[in-house]
């Protein structure tokens, strides 16, 4: 493998401390330094927009069963709230981390120490500005009320600034790689790179700039918000399962071929999946049901991925004991594929017409961005933030805090919602059954749904606190060598407990 | 034309290209070939295939 950096092209563009002439070993750790401040920037307002949009999270599942709840606050009304809490966990917290991991990625795999850092960085500030634009026009009233896509137009301009900048530097980054093979997570990565601005410009457009009419409003609407979890969060979770995995345990993919066309088959077949959420619309029936036809094809994709994770983990489940990022990153696998096989199977008239417009939605939603995407993000940050900074984990106990109140939280979200969400469309299609009484039938999920955000938030924090706590150490006098965790060959890297 | 149908044109000619392309150029440039190989490039020799990382709870995994 070509491990030394040779193109005098990419010498130009690397940080003054790193030096282009190493050894492998050399490589990496500059690899990471490289990395450190623009991941870390990422990661940190990543982080700082889960925590808000938890505080929306609560606020809006709480007034699901409590209705009055800050009812006298318009800023703070269900229908402001709900949709800054999707902006800033999806465009703040997910969209922040998945480009701090992709660009980690991307230097790994391209064996290149970060180029041009201030390009990122320059991104960073122009998405947190756009975002943050975003967030209080929404809170403001300013909404546009199309779901996933509800910030004013005001702030989309700045957003289009930064995302150009990642792109332009992924380009780069690829243009300029040592080594000149491809691994398949960055095959999802640039196609993930490619597909958004396709998606977030072709809904920008056709929805708010020059809208279209009539239900193609809603069409393009469903095209993009299915596009945005299948061709952007997606592949970015997918590729950061296929490296971790193998990195954490030491063995390779079980096999390359699978994972190829799993990403192949991948590309062909999710485009089409958006308008399955039309099913019962006034939709012309043969462009829905080449939805429902795609949306069966994905079990090939989804099949070809699941099989390689479990057969690549076979025999290596205990190490999930003595790694956070592996408890994460398996945890989220196994969920993408409960996420794609439910989210097929929903595509079918005969499920949907019962779950549709009703809480299994949500859940089923949340199985993708939280249970998948997220917990994938989490194991990701587990793994390389200690690499960039150079620091330990401070405390194992917040670890494992963390695990379980995510997981657990996840579950007891998704599974009880779920349910309650099948009771609800069997009694929205009863017509004896008066309206008020299903309302009230949901009560008692959503009440559950609120206890299981209080876990979760507990997470949350307890993650924060772990971060917090690691950041102090890096600007403070505590230096402890990380070589345990880099190497793996030492004996146990306790953390502090 | 207006914009609509630019980006429905554009959607339908470029993008399918662009696959093609860069199908293409997989193949040109052997990415679809010595699979074996390309699956070990997660691993370097700090890190070779065999040796767990992350391994930072508890004991260390042996």
């Amino acid at each position: 493998m070509s491990a030394s950096v040779k193109s005098p092209a990419v010498r130009a563009l690397l940080p003054g401390d790193v030096s282009p002439e190493t050894s492998a070993p050399t490589l990496t750790a500059d690899i990471d330094a490289s990395c450190r401040a623009p991941v870390l920037f990422f990661f940190v307002s990543g982080l700082a927009w889960l925590l808000i949009g938890t505080i929306f999270a609560l606020i809006s599942a709480y007034k699901m069963h409590s209705p009055d709840f800050l009812g006298n606050c318009e800023w703070l009304t269900f229908g402001r709230v709900r949709p800054a809490h999707l902006t800033t966990v999806v465009y703040g917290f997910a969209m922040e981390t998945s480009i701090a991991v992709l660009i980690w990625l991307m230097c790994r795999l391209c064996r290149t120490p970060l180029i041009a850092p201030g390009i990122i960085t320059i991104a960073n500030f122009f998405w947190n500005l756009g975002l943050t634009v975003g967030v209080v026009g929404i809170l403001a009233g300013d909404s546009t009320g199309i779901e996933w896509l509800e910030m004013p137009k005001y702030s989309t301009p700045i957003l289009f600034i930064s995302y150009a900048l990642i792109a332009v530097w992924a380009i780069i980054t690829f243009r300029l790689r040592a080594e000149k093979h491809l691994y398949v997570s960055q095959w999802y990565l640039l196609a993930a790179v490619l597909w958004f601005p396709w998606l977030y410009g072709t809904a920008q457009v056709m929805l708010l700039l020059s809208p279209v009419r009539g239900v193609v409003q809603a069409g393009v609407n469903w095209w993009f918000a299915h596009n945005v979890l299948g061709l952007w969060f997606t592949p970015v979770g997918l590729a950061a399962i296929y490296y971790f995995i193998p990195k954490v345990i030491g063995r390779p993919i079980h096999s390359y071929y699978l994972s190829v066309l799993g990403f192949w088959t991948l590309a062909l077949f999710y485009n089409w999946n958006g308008f399955h959420h039309l099913v019962g619309g006034p939709l012309p029936a043969w462009m829905i049901t080449v939805s429902i036809v795609a949306s069966i094809m994905m079990l090939i994709p989804v099949t070809a991925v699941a099989i390689n994770h479990h057969f690549t983990m076979v025999g290596h489940f205990g190490k999930m004991r003595y790694s956070p990022t592996l408890r994460f990153i398996v945890f989220g696998a196994m969920s993408y594929t409960v996420a794609s096989v439910q989210g097929s199977l929903s595509a079918l008239r005969s499920v949907s017409e019962v779950t549709h417009f009703t809480h299994h939605t949500i859940a089923h939603a949340h199985v993708g961005m939280y249970a998948f995407f997220t917990m994938v993000m989490f194991g990701s940050m587990y793994y390389i933030l200690p690499r960039v900074t150079q620091r330990e984990w401070p405390s194992a106990r917040l670890i494992s805090l963390h695990f379980w109140g995510s997981a657990l939280g996840i579950i007891l979200y998704v599974v009880p919602l779920s349910y309650g969400g099948i009771l609800q469309g069997q009694a929205l299609n009863d017509a004896s059954i008066p309206f008020l009484k299903v309302v009230a039938l949901t009560l008692p999920y959503l009440k559950i749904r609120t206890f299981a955000g209080v876990i979760l938030a507990l997470g949350h924090v307890a993650f924060a606190v772990n971060i917090v706590w690691m950041l102090v150490r890096v600007f403070g006098p505590y230096r402890k060598p990380l070589q345990m965790i880099i190497s793996g060959s030492e004996q146990p890297a306790a953390v502090g407990k | 034309m207006n914009i609509i149908g630019l980006i429905i044109a554009g959607s339908v000619v470029l993008l399918p290209g662009v696959a093609l392309l860069a199908l293409r150029w997989a193949g040109e440039s052997g990415q679809l070939r010595q699979f074996d190989r390309q699956a070990l490039l997660p691993f370097d020799e700090q890190e070779p295939v065999g040796q767990a990382t992350d391994q930072i709870l508890g004991r260390k995994h042996s």
